[in-house]
C-alpha cells in the first residue's frame, strides 16, 4: 500500500512535471509577443509558477526515488529555459520577417529643449577650469565698492583720470561701482596672510556710452599670485599656458611694457592672431596680434598697502576682459549682442 | 602725440627703418596707434617752370602752356586757376604712376587729348602729390629758386609719421628729444642736441620787476625774458613743414616757433605781446573769485580762487599753463615780446583743465610734470630761433624766479642686482644691468659686488624704487626675452572657499533643465523700478552720474531686465521662452544684505514649439514652473520644500505662491500681473519665479545618506474622492498622512476630473496610493485593511465623498 503510494506519488511527480512543459510549450507556441512569452515562464519556473511549486514535493519521496526525482525536476527545468529561450529567439527573429508596421522614422524626434550658459559665462567658466588647475581658486569681492579699495590701495595717484566722473560711477556717500576687479586682489590681501593664488571673475563697470566695443557693464578676470621669489618668468609662463589650453597649442604671447599704478614693472600681454595665425588680418588689424589686457609684478606699496613686507612677499597680477576673449572665440563683433539676450544668439552658443 | 620719422632724425640717427621703428618703440613701452606715410611722390615728377599761358580754344577754364623741364618745352593742359607764366611748379612727366591713397589703384599719367588739344604731362596740386597742408586750390606754387628739371622728392622728402600713446608715468616722452633718448638708449647712438647760439644781451633797461610770483605752490618757478623789435611773420617752409608734419597748423614765426621747442624739448613756452601788458610786468596769482578771461580759442572763462592765472598790473593776461590770453597773445602787429618758460603745478594744472574743460599741449604736459632742468634750455632755444627768424634784440638775461623746494627733485635708488634678477627671472649679470642704467642717462654709483646706486634724471621722477629700475633694466634688455618656465599646479586654497562653486552649480542645474541664461546690465531705470510696490525710491542705491536715465540705479530685482529680454525676444517674433538669470541685485535698505545674488526664472508660450501634432499647442502654466522650482530645489537635495499662498503684487492675485525651504521664505512665483506686460505684444500668460538665490546657496545640503532598498514588492490601491473645487490637494493628501498609518509609503495625485454627473462646483480627485513593508512581502488582507482605514478618515475628517 505504502509502496504503491510511492509509485503513484512517484510516477505523478514526473508525469505533472512533464503535463506542465507540455502545457507550457502549448502556450509558447500561440505567444505572439514576449510579455506572453514572460508570463509562461513566471507561470512555470517563477517564484510562484507550477515547477518551482512541485519541486517542494521532492522532499517527501522515498530516499531511493529521490535521486531519480531530482534528476527529472532538474532536465525539467533546463528544458523549460531551453523552451523559453528558443520561443523568445524565434519571436525575436520574427520580428524582424513578418512585420508589416512601419514607422516614417523621417518624422522629427520629439525635441527636449536643451539650456545654454550665455557666452559670458561659458568664457568665465572655461577661463575659471584652466587656472584652477594650477591651482588658483576663485575669490570674489563687491560691486559697490570704497574709494580707497579701488584706487588708494591699488596706488592710484589722487589725481589719476580714472577716478574722474567720467571714467567712474559714483554714489552720494562717495562710494562707486568698481572699474576694475583689481579690487578682490586688495579684498583678499586685506584677509588673508601670504602666499595667495586666486582669480575673481566678475562684472565691472565704467561710463562709456555703448558702441560695438564699450560697455558700460562688462566683465573682468582679475588673477592674483603672492608668494616669495616670485619672477615676471612666472607671469609670462602661466598667462601662455592660460592662452594655448584656451585657444590652442600654436598661440604665442608677446609682452609689451605699459604702466598701471599697481603693478611695476607693468605691461600688456598680447595673443597671436587667432584669426590669421600671425600673419596680419583685419581682426588683429594686420599686426599679428591680438591685445589682450594689462599685468606686471604687484607693485610694491600695493603690498605695503595690505601690510604685506615686499622685502620678502612678491607677486604678479593680471587682468582680462572676459566679453573681448568670448569676441575673440566666437569671432562676435559687436559687444552690445551680449547683453541684448536674444535668443537667436544666445542659442548659438 | 605725432612725431614725424624725419623730424626725429634731426636729433638722432635712427638706425631703424620707419616700419622697424614701429616694433622698436612698442617694445619700449611706445605704443603706436597708427602710422602714416606722407609726401610719397613719384620719381618722374619734377620741378617745371610755366614758360607762357594761352588760353585753351575749346574750353574757358582751361589754359595750355608751355612749360620748361630743363630738357624740352612740353605742351600742357592745366585746369588750375594760378597756371601763370613764370611760375615754378610740380610736372608729372608721362609714364608718371601714382596709386590713388583711397583705392589704391594705379593711375599712369599718358599723352592725352584734352577738348581736343594735345597734353603731355600733368602740372599738380600739393595734394595731389600727398604733401602735408597741402591745398587743392590750385598747382604746387614752388619757391623761384627750385631748380628746373629735379626730381620734386629730392625737395619734398617723404616722411613717416607715427601716432604715439604715452602712458601718464612717461611725460619725457611727449617730446621728440625724449623719444629720440630711448632711440639713443636702444641703439647707443648719441643723442644731437639742437645748437643754441644766443648773441650778446643789448639791456636797455633792468628787468628785475618784470616777474612776480605771488603763489609759489602753484607756480614754484616762472622765468621770462624780453626781445624787442621783432618781425611777425610766416615761418620759413622748413618749419611749416615740420609742424604740419605733425597735424599743426602753422600761424606766425613766433607762435610756430614757441610750438615747435614745446614738441622738440617738451617744455610749453607762451610768448606775450609785451606792450600789451599793462605797466610791462607779469604777476602770476590765483584768479580773483568770477575773474574772467577771453583766451585764444576765443571763449570766455569765469575763474575761481584755485585757479592760477598770468596777470598785468590790472587783469589776468593767461590761463597759466593752459592757454594764452587773447589779448596778449602775438599778433602781426606784435614787436616786442616776453617768452614764459615756467613750471606749474601739475595737479593744479589737471584740475584747471578739467573743471573749464579746457587742454591744450602745453596743459596737458605741465599736469603730468615737466623737466625742471629744461625751463632754461627752452628758453633760450626759443630767444635763439626768433632771433634767427623774426629778428629783434635780445634784450635780457633770463629772469628766473623759483622756489626750488617745491619742485619734485630726482630720487637716488639703492638697487641689489640679484632683486633686479629675481624680479625679472632672468640671468643678466651686473655690468649689463649697469650698462642699461647708463644707457637711459641714470647715473650708477657705489657699486659694489651686490648692489649700486642709481640716481634719477630730473626728466625720470617716475624712478623712484628699486622695482621701477627693473622696470627700465626689463624695457632695454627685452620683454621678448624673459623666459618661459615650467609651469606648476600650486593649492591655492580649499576650495570650499572657492566662491564660484555654488553659484556656478545653481546656475548649471537650471540650465540643465532645460533654461537658457542671459545676462543683463546691473543699472536698471529708476521710473520702471518703482511701478514694483516691492520697492520703494529709499532701497535703492543711485549712481550720481549715470550714463542716462534708463540706467540710473542698481537694480533691486532681476525681473526687469528679464522683462525686457521677453520683450526684446517677443518683438523678434519669439513668443516661446524659458530663461533665467543669476545675477547680483543691490539695496540701499540697511535691513537687507547690500549685494546680493538673486535668481529670476521666467517662461512664458508653447512648451514644445519645435514638435508637431497636440504637443505643438501646449504652453506653459503655472504647474510648469512649480515643477520646475521643485525639480531645481531637489536637485540642491533641500526638503522640506512648501508653498504658500502669497500677495506679492508682482503677481496676479491667486496665482502666486511663496517658496519656503525649511521654513524659511526664499522666493515667490506665479503669473506675471498683466500691468507689467502691457506694450509687450504677448499671447500667453507670463510665468516668472524671483528667487532670492544667495539664502539658496547658504543653506549646507550635508552628507548624503544611504537607504536600503527593500527587497519585496510594493502594492497599489487607488482612492478616488468627490469635494468641493475649493478643496485643496494638499488637505487632502495631509488628511492621508494624518492617518499614520506605517504600510503607506507615497502618496500620487492620479487624476483631477470634472463632469456635470458630479454636480456642479465639485471636483473628482483620484489618489494612487503605495504600500509596502521593507521587511516581508505584504499580504491582500493587510492592504487591503491599510486602504480601508485611509478611506474612512477621510470620509470622517473631510467634507467629501468617496467613490
Amino acid at each position: 500500500m505504502l509502496r504503491k503510494e510511492f509509485v503513484t506519488m512517484c510516477s505523478t511527480f514526473q508525469e505533472k512535471l512533464s503535463n506542465i512543459i507540455t502545457e507550457a510549450e502549448g502556450l509558447l507556441k500561440t505567444a505572439s509577443n514576449l510579455k506572453e512569452i514572460d508570463e509562461v515562464r513566471i507561470k512555470t519556473i517563477g517564484r510562484k509558477g507550477a515547477i518551482t511549486e512541485i519541486s517542494k514535493e521532492l522532499g517527501r519521496l522515498p530516499s531511493n526515488e529521490k535521486p531519480a526525482a531530482g534528476k527529472a525536476l532538474n532536465m525539467a527545468k533546463k528544458k523549460m529555459t531551453e523552451l523559453l529561450s528558443n520561443f523568445t529567439e524565434l519571436l525575436e527573429s520574427s520580428d524582424h520577417t513578418n512585420s508589416k508596421d512601419v514607422l516614417d522614422i523621417s518624422l522629427p524626434g520629439r525635441k527636449w529643449s536643451v539650456g545654454k550658459k550665455h557666452p559670458i559665462t561659458q568664457t568665465i567658466d572655461d577661463c575659471i577650469d584652466i587656472f584652477r588647475r594650477i591651482g588658483f581658486i576663485v575669490a570674489s569681492g563687491p560691486d559697490i565698492e570704497t574709494v580707497y579699495h579701488c584706487f588708494d590701495a591699488l596706488n592710484a595717484p589722487v589725481d589719476h583720470p580714472s577716478r574722474s566722473e567720467s571714467d567712474t560711477f559714483y554714489f552720494s556717500d562717495g562710494r562707486l561701482l568698481r572699474t576694475q576687479t583689481s579690487t578682490v586682489q586688495i579684498r583678499v590681501m586685506e584677509n588673508q596672510e601670504p602666499p595667495i593664488r586666486i582669480i575673481a571673475p566678475g562684472p565691472c563697470f565704467r561710463p562709456d556710452n555703448p558702441d560695438a566695443s564699450h560697455s558700460a557693464n562688462f566683465h573682468q578676470l582679475e588673477g592674483l599670485y603672492i608668494n616669495k621669489n616670485v619672477s615676471l618668468a612666472e607671469l609670462k609662463s602661466t598667462l601662455l599656458y592660460f592662452a594655448k589650453e584656451l585657444l590652442g597649442d600654436d598661440v604665442k604671447i608677446r609682452f609689451r611694457p605699459h604702466y598701471f599704478p599697481f603693478t611695476e614693472p607693468s605691461l600688456e600681454y598680447d595673443f597671436s592672431c587667432t584669426s590669421c595665425a600671425g600673419k596680419g588680418c583685419r581682426l588683429c588689424k594686420n599686426s599679428g596680434w591680438l591685445e589682450i589686457s594689462g599685468a606686471g609684478m604687484v607693485d610694491p606699496s600695493v603690498l605695503e598697502a595690505v601690510g604685506y613686507d615686499p622685502k620678502i612677499w612678491s607677486g604678479f597680477a593680471w587682468g582680462m576682459g572676459i566679453e573681448r576673449i568670448a569676441m575673440i572665440r566666437h569671432g562676435i563683433n559687436d559687444i552690445r549682442y551680449f547683453y541684448d539676450n536674444d535668443l537667436r544668439f544666445l542659442k548659438q552658443f | 602725440m605725432n612725431i614725424s620719422y624725419n623730424w626725429l632724425s634731426q636729433y638722432v640717427d635712427i638706425p631703424f627703418s620707419p616700419e622697424d621703428l614701429v616694433e622698436k618703440l612698442t617694445m619700449a613701452g611706445i605704443e603706436v596707434e597708427s602710422i602714416s606715410k606722407t609726401n610719397i611722390i613719384p620719381d618722374l615728377v619734377i620741378v617745371a617752370e610755366i614758360l607762357e599761358r594761352n588760353p585753351h580754344p575749346d574750353a574757358d577754364k582751361l589754359s595750355v602752356c608751355k612749360v620748361w623741364t630743363g630738357k624740352e618745352e612740353l605742351q600742357i593742359v592745366c585746369g588750375a586757376p594760378n597756371c601763370n607764366k613764370g611760375l615754378k611748379t610740380a610736372l608729372a612727366q608721362i609714364g608718371t604712376e601714382f596709386i590713388d591713397s583711397k583705392t589704391d589703384k594705379k593711375l599712369k599719367i599718358k599723352k592725352s587729348k584734352l577738348r581736343g588739344t594735345e597734353s603731355y604731362g600733368m602740372l599738380c596740386s600739393s595734394v595731389e602729390l600727398g604733401i602735408d597742408g597741402g591745398d587743392h586750390s590750385g598747382i604746387m606754387e614752388l619757391p623761384d629758386n627750385s631748380p628746373v628739371g629735379r626730381s620734386l622728392n629730392e625737395i619734398y622728402k617723404s616722411d613717416t609719421v607715427y601716432e604715439l600713446e604715452i602712458t601718464s608715468n612717461r611725460p619725457d616722452w611727449l617730446s621728440f628729444i625724449g623719444i629720440a633718448r630711448e632711440i639713443k638708449a636702444l641703439s647707443s647712438h648719441p643723442i644731437k642736441f639742437p645748437q643754441i647760439n644766443l648773441p650778446y644781451i643789448q639791456s636797455d633797461k633792468d628787468y628785475t620787476d618784470l616777474i612776480e610770483i605771488l603763489d609759489y605752490d602753484l607756480c614754484p618757478r616762472y622765468s621770462g625774458r624780453i626781445i624787442r623789435d621783432v618781425t611777425v611773420k610766416d615761418s620759413p617752409s622748413w618749419l611749416k613743414e615740420r609742424l604740419l608734419s605733425i597735424g599743426l597748423r602753422p600761424i606766425n614765426n613766433i607762435v610756430d616757433i614757441t610750438n615747435f621747442v614745446l614738441f622738440e624739448l617738451g617744455q610749453p613756452l607762451h610768448v606775450f605781446d609785451l606792450d600789451e601788458l599793462s605797466e610791462n610786468r607779469v604777476i602770476v596769482r590765483r584768479a580773483k573769485d568770477k575773474e574772467k578771461i577771453i583766451v585764444l580759442d576765443g571763449k570766455e572763462y569765469i575763474l575761481s580762487k584755485d585757479q592760477l592765472v598770468i596777470a598785468d598790473a590790472l587783469k589776468p593776461v593767461a590761463l597759466a599753463g593752459v592757454m594764452g590770453g587773447e589779448q596778449s597773445g602775438v599778433t602781426e602787429k606784435t614787436v616786442n615780446i616776453l617768452i614764459e618758460s615756467a613750471y606749474f603745478n601739475p595737479a593744479n594744472i589737471r584740475n584747471t583743465s578739467r573743471d573749464l574743460n579746457l587742454s591744450s599741449d602745453s596743459s596737458h604736459r605741465f599736469e603730468r610734470g615737466i623737466d625742471a632742468e629744461m625751463i632754461k634750455v627752452a628758453s633760450d632755444r626759443t630767444a635763439s630761433l626768433i632771433l634767427e627768424l623774426a629778428g629783434g634784440r635780445l634784450c635780457s638775461e633770463l629772469i628766473d624766479i623759483k622756489d626750488g623746494s617745491l619742485i619734485p627733485k630726482p630720487k637716488i635708488v639703492e638697487c641689489y642686482f640679484d632683486n633686479i634678477r629675481s624680479i625679472l627671472g632672468i640671468n643678466i649679470s651686473n655690468q649689463e644691468i649697469i650698462t642699461i642704467f647708463n644707457s637711459l642717462d641714470l647715473k650708477v654709483s657705489d657699486i659694489s659686488l651686490n648692489k649700486c646706486f642709481v640716481a634719477a634724471t630730473s626728466f625720470r621722477l617716475d624712478v623712484e624704487r628699486e622695482a621701477d629700475l627693473a622696470e627700465e633694466v626689463l624695457r632695454i634688455y627685452g620683454l621678448s626675452r624673459i623666459p618661459l618656465v615650467e609651469v606648476k599646479a600650486l593649492p591655492g586654497g580649499s576650495i570650499k572657499k572657492d566662491a564660484y562653486v555654488q553659484i556656478a552649480k545653481g546656475r548649471d542645474d537650471l540650465i540643465s533643465l532645460g533654461l537658457t541664461e542671459c545676462i543683463n546690465y546691473s543699472m536698471a531705470d529708476k521710473k520702471v523700478i518703482l511701478k514694483d510696490d516691492n520697492f520703494k525710491e529709499s532701497d535703492l542705491h543711485e549712481v550720481i552720474n549715470p550714463i542716462s536715465v534708463e540706467s540710473s540705479v542698481m537694480r533691486p530685482s532681476l525681473f526687469f531686465g528679464i522683462l525686457k529680454v521677453i520683450s526684446r525676444n517677443i518683438s523678434h517674433n519669439n513668443q516661446d521662452l524659458k530663461i533665467f538669470e543669476i545675477g547680483k541685485v543691490y539695496s540701499a535698505n540697511p535691513e537687507l544684505q547690500e549685494e546680493r545674488y538673486s535668481c529670476c526664472i521666467a517662461m512664458t508660450g508653447r512648451k514644445h514649439a519645435e514638435r508637431f501634432s497636440a504637443e505643438k499647442n501646449e504652453v506653459y502654466d503655472f504647474y510648469d514652473l512649480k515643477g520646475l522650482i521643485e525639480s531645481w530645489i531637489g536637485m540642491r537635495k533641500l526638503a522640506p520644500v512648501k508653498f504658500i499662498k502669497s500677495d506679492n503684487s508682482l503677481f496676479k492675485p491667486g496665482f502666486v505662491a511663496d517658496i519656503i525651504i525649511r521654513g524659511k521664505k526664499v522666493g515667490t512665483f506665479g503669473e506675471i500681473c498683466s500691468q507689467f506686460t502691457k506694450g509687450i505684444r504677448i499671447k500667453n500668460p507670463l510665468y516668472v519665479a524671483v528667487i532670492e538665490f544667495e539664502q539658496i546657496i547658504k543653506m549646507k545640503t550635508g552628507q548624503v545618506k544611504y537607504q536600503p532598498i527593500s527587497l519585496f514588492p510594493a502594492t497599489t490601491r487607488d482612492v478616488s474622492v468627490v469635494a468641493d473645487e475649493s478643496m485643496e490637494n494638499s488637505v487632502i493628501i495631509n488628511c492621508i498622512e494624518k492617518a499614520k498609518c506605517k504600510l503607506l509609503e507615497k502618496v500620487e495625485i492620479l487624476d483631477i476630473y470634472r463632469d456635470d454627473s458630479l454636480g456642479h462646483g465639485k471636483k473628482s480627485i483620484a489618489y494612487t496610493l503605495t504600500f509596502r513593508n521593507k521587511f516581508k512581502t505584504l499580504t491582500d488582507k493587510e492592504v487591503n485593511s491599510a486602504h480601508e482605514m485611509i478611506r474612512n478618515k477621510l470620509a470622517k475628517e473631510l467634507p467629501i465623498e468617496l467613490r
